[in-house]
């Protein structure tokens, strides 16, 4: 991309270092980050690598302890006195305790109610809400008798019911069966089709992530200790293919396997499926009419 | 399997959808009054067909209102059995174990258990066309902090979540051999621990992502907040006020004058 | 653990005879007619989609859940008679999420709950605990404060919790949610040792990739009944029938099977065998 200003950065992290009052160690160690606006980063690695301390900092919920360094989010410095944070919103990893109201409508409203929006652009936003997240004509359904996917994708509308630039989402699909955990992707995924919305994704899931992402980073220990493309990235020997390394996607293991044998080149190596299907059919005509040929 | 979060079930009745939650609020309260100033039956009886009158207009099914019948019924077998000993006067029926009973007494018997009947019925009625989200606004309206008004919706979603965790954390320690019913009350006192334990522990965990998740979703982010939910009193609302208010007064009159009891001796 | 596992007879470690179940008389039927045989020693995965019917079919394992019609057995008892706490003996079950159960102060403590409900005299129940706490690599962490564990360890002390009770059955739900990649295949590693000293696994999971590498037979639940049982390479690579199921085979299988034409096996399961296949394909 072309050089940018920083009015195109709409997270910039620098230096940030965070110990909880409880903890000897850092949960965050100097992290230094810039996302761009419509970027989407994901964020991987280890339970207890300060993955949620990140997401919770970028919110503007700084957590009691101690922290150095600087946040700026939208182009402002985030601290602990600043207002709440509007250009942000934070959906957690579990569907049971962020869903407040007794029906969706009800839920839906919570955000904005407090922050005193007016309560005919609220009723209106509703519908609208529900669309993007599939679950139209749930308004007045109590959300108990919602399925876990279903719960996590009202709270992805609660989010973006508060009209924010940045999408921040800390695992919101671990605790979900497969069916959910494919809900909600498929929702982020339109999402990102449909809206110029910045999304910074923590998630495990490593071959979702790669379809998703624009660039992923892999933290350890409160630091930033990979980062790239996923077609890039997941080339990684040290971060990924090793005995107790991070989970890649099944297809980039594949690669980096034929990659050390010598049967594809750094350029051929991809993350995606379909571009690994790609590729590969592409790589096997080509050998089967040499081999013809030669034959 | 699913735990509702209320008994209360949308209708779109004059009653449900026309009446603001505090007059309902002010009914429900009426009907307590009226059911402890009288002890006839007949006044009271009267009083229940009405309750029942208001759950046909509010197009509650019958079966919706059986638990609170059946409930109440094992209160009036109760309530004639045990009233005839103690409260006499009228012309005696028969003698029981000694004692003689008296119109008076069953008389009683039949009002105290149509007096429970009535004020359960009547708080069933009012829970059933009273949505928790409109009473919270109508009691915010009446001066309830909004904070204790969102703690109040909290406590009503977390009471079916909690309720899981305590069957979970159950089973899975039952399946630890564990056998509350088996062991003596000393052990099972100290055994308990492995179920309480659990479940104080998750409901911290629950707790602080609650608090978590309102802090992200701008709670008392501002100053006061507005409401979707719109409620309102209108001519209706305030005639069935004044009639509620007049029916008390007279309630208290009566009770007063004698008129209406079957005995001054016990309310 | 030390003493081999007494086979008495070959009874099935659980037989499930013609099962239906619904949670109250007049809820609808949530297992139809499900029948499922799993011999001694075996090592069994239950996959499905959430409400399904897996772990409603697991809790009748234990006992938790009773069956309206049919009968359950395990290791040839049927679990309508003795109490959830008297098969604990025979079936174990380790839930998905330890804070379900942990509540002692102690590690040792916490692992020391089991073999004290079933009333084991003190050296033998010493012992049990002590094997456990080894066999899931927690014995350093013995006199720790079990809730100062991470989730990894707390996951394994859930585990080491049951195990101390040495069941013959043992049931797992979920052991991997909330798990890194490393955390995952630790817990799997460990049911596997478990597993090879002639114990009964059945472990409930989504995370195919994993079952794939580790579990040798897979039985798929889907509304109420069993869709398919059998090999895993052969159920996780039949694609249309995990659909019904709302699953999907492992992202090597998927591209194994676009890549057919090309002579590549469609019943790759693993990395290790799609990169062979490759290998070969792309060799010579």
């Amino acid at each position: 991309m072309a050089d940018s200003t920083s009015e195109e950065y709409v997270i910039e992290v620098q230096g940030l270092r965070f110990r909880y009052p409880s903890s000897e160690r850092e949960a965050l160690a100097g992290v230094d980050l810039v996302v761009r606006r419509g970027e989407f980063v994901g964020i991987t690695g280890p339970s207890g690598a300060g993955k949620s301390t990140l997401c919770l900092c970028l919110k503007g919920l700084i957590p009691a302890g101690e922290l150095s360094g600087r946040i700026q989010v939208g182009g402002k410095a985030v601290t602990r006195q600043s207002a709440f944070l509007e250009r942000s919103a934070l959906v957690f990893q579990d569907p049971e305790t962020q869903i407040i109201g007794l029906t969706v409508a009800e839920d839906l409203a919570f955000g904005p109610e407090n922050l005193k929006r007016d309560p005919d652009l609220i009723r209106a936003a509703i519908p609208r809400m529900l669309h993007e997240v599939r679950l139209d004509g749930y308004d007045e359904a109590e959300t108990y008798q919602l399925s876990g996917g279903q719960k996590q994708r009202l709270a992805i509308a609660d989010a973006l019911i508060l009209e924010p630039d940045i999408l921040l989402l800390d695992e919101p699909t671990s605790e979900l069966d497969p069916v959910g955990k494919d809900e909600v992707f498929e929702v982020i995924a339109q999402l990102r089709r449909k809206r110029d919305v910045t999304v910074v994704m923590v998630e495990h899931a490593a071959e979702q992530l790669a379809e998703m992402a624009d660039r992923i980073l892999v933290m350890d220990d409160g630091q930033i200790v990979d980062q790239g493309p996923p077609h890039v990235l997941y080339r990684s020997a040290a971060t990924f293919h090793r005995p107790d390394g991070e989970r890649a996607p099944q297809i980039a293991e594949v690669l980096f396997g034929l990659l050390q044998d010598g049967l594809i080149d750094e350029s051929e190596f991809c993350a995606r499926e379909e571009d690994a299907i790609n590729m590969l059919t592409d790589k096997l005509s080509r050998h089967h009419v040499r081999l013809a040929s030669h034959g | 399997m699913p735990v509702g979060y209320s008994i209360y079930v949308e209708r779109p009745s004059l009653i449900h959808q026309r009446i603001d939650p505090r007059t309902k609020l002010a009914a429900l309260g009426a009907v307590f009054v009226l059911a402890l100033a009288f002890n006839h039956p007949a006044v009271l009886g009267g009083i229940l067909v009405l309750v029942l009158l208001a759950a046909q207009l509010a197009q509650l099914s019958w079966r919706s209102l059986l638990p609170a019948m059946v409930g109440s019924l094992w209160f009036l077998v109760l309530s004639l059995l045990i009233w005839p000993f103690y409260v006499k006067g009228g012309p005696s029926l028969f003698i029981l174990f000694g004692s003689t009973i008296s119109v008076n007494g069953v008389l009683f018997g039949l009002a105290m258990g149509l007096r429970v009947a009535l004020m359960v019925l009547a708080a069933g009625v009012w829970m059933m066309t009273t949505s928790p989200q409109k009473l919270t606004v109508g009691l915010l309206r009446l001066g309830l902090p909004y904070k204790a008004g969102v703690a109040m919706t909290a406590a009503i979603r977390f009471v079916p979540l909690l309720n899981a965790e305590r069957i979970t954390i159950t089973e899975a320690q039952q399946a630890r051999a564990l056998d509350l019913k088996r062991e003596n009350p000393f052990n099972r006192a100290v055994k308990s621990i492995a179920i309480i334990g659990p479940l104080f522990v998750r409901s911290i965990d629950v707790a602080q992502s609650l608090a978590l998740a309102l802090e992200a979703r701008g709670f008392a982010a501002r100053d006061g907040r507005t409401s979707i939910v719109q409620i309102g009193m209108t001519t209706t609302d305030r005639i069935i006020l004044i009639a509620l208010a007049a029916a008390c007064l007279l309630a208290i009159g009566l009770r007063i004058l004698g008129i209406g009891l079957i005995t001054r001796a016990y309310l | 653990m030390a003493e081999p596992v007494q086979l008495q007879r070959m009874e099935p470690a659980i037989d499930v005879s013609e099962v239906r179940f619904r949670y109250s008389a007049s809820g609808p039927e949530v297992l139809h007619d499900v029948s499922l045989r799993v011999e001694q020693g075996e090592y069994v995965a239950l996959i499905g989609q959430n409400g399904g019917g897996k772990t409603t079919l697991a809790k009748h394992f234990n006992g938790l859940l009773k069956p309206v019609a049919g009968v359950v057995r395990t290791m040839g008892v049927d679990t309508r008679g003795p109490s959830v706490a008297e098969l604990a003996r025979t079936v174990g079950y380790v839930y998905q999420n330890p804070d379900h159960q942990i509540f002692a102060q102690k590690v040792r403590t916490e692992v020391a709950f089991g073999p004290h409900n079933l009333k084991l005299p003190p050296e033998e129940a010493a012992r049990r605990v002590d094997e456990a706490l080894e066999l899931v690599g927690l014995r350093e962490y013995a006199d720790e404060f079990a809730f100062s564990l991470g989730r990894g360890l707390r996951q394994k002390l859930a585990v080491a919790s049951v195990l101390a009770m040495s069941p013959p059955v043992l049931v797992v739900d979920e052991p991997t949610t909330g798990l890194d990649l490393q955390g995952s295949r630790n817990i799997l590693d460990l049911l596997g040792r478990w597993n090879a000293d002639g114990r009964t696994i059945i472990v409930i999971t989504h995370d195919l990739a994993l079952v794939a590498e580790r579990v040798p037979r897979t039985v798929v639940i889907s509304g109420g009944r069993i869709i398919a049982d059998g090999a895993t390479s052969t159920v996780l690579s039949e694609a249309d029938l995990l659909g019904k199921a709302f699953l999907r085979p492992p992202q090597v299988t998927r591209v194994a099977q676009r890549l057919q034409k090309f002579g590549i096996a469609s019943d790759v399961m693993t990395v290790a065998q799609l990169r062979a296949q490759l290998r070969l394909a792309l060799g010579e």
